[in-house]
């Protein structure tokens, strides 16, 4: 089986697991369920799931410094309800009993499967009663003044996550009616149409094992120990925002969120050809960090926060000292409440995706969650840096402003994650 | 120079033979990309070598026009902050591609946009990235960048434009908020690549001067207004390592800037061909009387009539009034070969101009 083609023939299971959830085709897939033979992928209890379905710190791996470690292989099926109006009771019936077969199939863990389904403005609007006017779920729209990003209008995401890629490719086929059974139990397929199919990884070892991809120099540059594409780890505890925090508190929607997904083209080849290790950690963390010699590497020394927060009152002063600013920097002067909490809740993964054609090309799905959707908007609009470009002409629109010469947003959607107990075509106003 | 590009050079020298003889002038490449002139002078100075370019095609989208050009590879001088570093030609390097974009109804040249390109092949990303502006003699302000190709064939170029940040004024008050996107269709052959003049030039090479600014029916004129069609009371010109800096004042300031009084405005473009010289952070003094009447930014400004400026609210300025320009920040635009060395450029230093009001 040639999946990439190095004929290494000594290639361990999980090599090609990794391999086949990123290429995410069908003969992979096949590939990996033929390859299933030694750890069992524990099973589920549908009594035993958290209440919200967004509740994945304590059931995933954490690093020495309680970083989260999110699960290796995740895909996103984004889903379409046929017609105009709102689902119906049957339909509704239906996607319980998936959903329900899903919770039986797997353990709430990332050895078995974490998953949760999502709702997007569009779906709701099938109702003709509004969501509440506490539940902050407005259109998706461009957020930079340099993005036309196509919007994701689908009614509905399902996320499958897991570091099992034998376990999530089961899942996905099972739910996508390639197969009845997910870890040898009974899965109906999805009650709507898969309208889109998205694939990621995320951990040190698998972005340098995909950085074949178009938007990656040809010298290999990403580190074998980076969990990302660009060299860096992120998503520090101390730079996160709790599940708690990200919880909506009141109301039919209690115990769920909000949930943006953008999908980004990673360019990557001035990042690592015309940039030195000191220029990369400027624009993706601060200035200060690289005079002060803060990050190490891919930043594991970094520990449990980035130290971001010393750095985000230099913004203007960077901009005029160093004619760079860094990503870091300017999200978080957005990213804070007046208490000092973070907002936002970052998941993103990394992809070969490249949606639309069967390319391999380096992207980034960015699932954020928060409380309010407007919270995203204002962090992602901080990121922008306009207001820098002001300060010098050296930060420009998007060169040395940050890393936004090297990430090109091509989708978002916005959605509302229920409640577990909601989870299944929620009406807005749910009992 | 890499070896594949000595190969490449080798076939156009073929083909230049073939045209031999037809001027002093050697129409197609002949020996490879001249060497960087050397003893350049710290200024504008006349290239070893201009490139022809094609026109690939223009198109509207939005508030916007959009010209796509291509020609060789091309090296240039990147520019950020005070750092200037020569980014050489990539052996996998096929086309140096560039783009202008300006207002379609005055037909003012639009720097400071952003722009960023995809190139595709059946359906296939070739290409995607944020290009840098630049300067060049011949054609002034544009945004360019080298691509490898794939080969002959039919590329699709989608161009990606960004909203203007920088202030407007005047009937650009209200315009080019919104990015906007475009595709224009490229055919590309390397024998028709090779029939893009590619000019050497002998002992002029390395001397103060510029070559002449290309004309084309497609695109407008990336020139600053002549002195004589600047709006308002020109007070007085003077030259910062070649960039010259024309200071006029209008009686209130444009539409849109908020403020009583005049209207100073710094015009800035290249010696010898009048080029506009964008993205410079300018501060200007006033001094009258031996006491300091104003002491600010100039800001960058794109306003219909002033063309692209630097520019402030003064209480007023008086006869005997000394004005004095300084350049914090050298124009952040890559340089083409002839302005590597001005403005600022490798050498460093623009020096203020000072202005005595008539």
């Amino acid at each position: 089986m040639a999946l990439d083609g190095d004929g290494d023939a000594d290639r361990s299971r999980r090599t090609v697991l990794k391999a086949a959830v990123a290429l995410g085709g069908a003969s992979a897939l096949t590939a990996c369920l033929d390859r299933t033979s030694d750890d069992p992928v524990p099973s589920g209890d549908p009594s035993a799931k958290p209440a919200r379905q967004h509740a994945w710190r304590e059931y995933v791996r954490h690093d020495d410094h309680g970083n989260t470690q999110l699960p290796s292989h995740q895909i996103l099926l984004y889903l379409t309800l046929d017609g105009d109006g709102p689902p119906s009771a049957d339909g509704r019936s239906a996607l319980a009993e998936t959903l329900e077969a899903l919770d039986r199939a797997y353990a709430w863990s990332h050895e078995g499967l974490l998953h949760s389904i999502a709702y997007s403005p569009a779906y709701f609007d099938r109702f003709d009663d509004p969501l509440p006017e506490a539940i902050d779920l407005p259109e998706p729209t461009a957020l930079s003044p340099f993005e036309s990003p196509t919007i994701d209008r689908q009614d509905a995401v399902l996320h499958l996550a897991s570091d099992r890629a034998d376990a999530v490719l089961e899942a996905d086929r099972a739910l996508r009616g390639e197969r009845d059974t997910a870890n040898g139990v009974s899965v109906p397929s999805l009650p709507v149409t898969v309208d889109s199919r998205r694939t990621g990884f995320v951990g040190a070892g698998l972005p340098a094992q995909h950085q074949d991809a178009a938007g990656i120099p040809d010298s290999h540059p990403v580190p074998e120990a980076s969990p990302l594409f660009m060299g860096f780890e992120a998503g520090f505890r101390g730079n996160q925002a709790t599940e708690d925090y990200v919880t909506i508190e009141s109301g039919p929607f209690a115990g769920g969120t909000t949930k943006v997904i953008a999908n980004l083209r990673q360019r990557l080849a001035d990042w690592y050809d015309e940039q030195s290790d000191e220029e990369r950690v400027m624009e993706m963390f601060s200035p200060g960090h690289a005079e002060n010699g803060l990050v190490e590497g891919i930043g594991d020394n970094l520990g449990a926060d980035s130290k971001i927060d010393q750095f985000v009152d230099e913004l203007e002063s960077d901009a005029r000292e160093y004619g760079r600013v860094g990503h870091a920097q300017k999200a978080a002067r957005a990213n804070r409440d007046d208490a000092g909490n973070v907002r936002l809740l970052r998941r993103h993964f990394e992809s070969t995706d490249d949606i639309g054609s069967d390319q391999k090309v380096a992207s980034l799905h960015f699932p954020s969650l928060q409380r309010r959707i407007t919270a995203f908007e204002e962090v992602r609009r901080a990121m922008n840096g306009t207001d820098l470009t002001e300060e010098t002409p050296a930060i420009r629109q998007r060169v040395n402003n940050g890393i936004l010469e090297y990430i090109f947003v091509r989708r978002r959607g916005y959605f509302l994650v229920p409640p577990r107990r909601h989870r299944s075509f929620p009406t807005p106003r749910p009992e | 120079m890499k070896r594949r590009g000595l190969l490449r050079a080798g076939g156009a020298l073929a083909l230049a033979g073939s045209l031999a003889g037809c001027s002093s002038l050697i129409e197609t490449r002949a020996a490879g990309v001249p060497p960087v002139p050397e003893n350049r002078p710290d200024g504008v100075y006349h290239p070893s070598h201009v490139e022809g370019m094609s026109m690939i095609g223009t198109t509207t989208s939005g508030d916007y026009a959009l010209g796509l050009f291509y020609s060789y590879p091309h090296r240039f001088w990147n520019v950020n902050g005070n750092s200037v570093s020569l980014t050489e030609i990539d052996e996998d390097d096929a086309v140096h591609l560039m783009a202008s974009v300006w207002d379609p109804e005055t037909e003012t040249v639009l720097p400071d946009t952003g722009l960023s390109l995809e190139i595709y092949r059946d359906g296939s990303l070739i290409s995607q990235e944020a290009i840098y502006p630049m300067l060049s003699q011949p054609m002034g302000f544009h945004y360019g960048a080298n691509f490898g190709l794939e080969g002959d064939g039919t590329y699709t170029v989608r161009l990606s434009v960004g909203a203007v940040s920088t202030r407007r004024t005047g009937g650009f008050a209200a315009r080019f908020a919104e990015p906007s996107t475009a595709e224009i269709p490229f055919e590309y052959s390397e024998s028709a690549k090779n029939e893009i003049s590619f000019q050497v030039f002998d002992e002029e090479v390395g001397t103060p001067g510029a070559v002449d600014p290309m004309s084309m029916d497609a695109l407008p004129n990336a020139s600053a207004p002549l002195e004589s069609d600047l709006p308002g009371r020109v007070l007085g010109s003077g030259t910062s390592n070649d960039a010259r800096l024309v200071a006029t004042v209008l009686e209130t300031p444009p539409a849109g800037i908020d403020g009583d009084g005049s209207y100073l405005a710094v015009s800035a473009r290249t010696r010898y061909n009048r080029m506009v010289i964008p993205a410079m952070a300018m501060a200007g003094r006033l001094d009258r009387d031996g006491e300091t009447v104003y002491d600010g930014e100039l800001a960058r400004t794109l306003d219909p009539d002033l063309g692209y400026h630097y520019g402030a609210v003064v209480d007023d300025i008086e006869s005997g009034d000394e004005l004095t320009v300084s350049t914090r920040v050298q124009p952040q635009t890559a340089r083409h070969e002839g302005y590597e060395t001005a403005f600022g450029g490798l050498m460093g230093g623009m020096p203020d101009v000072t202005i005595r009001v008539e």
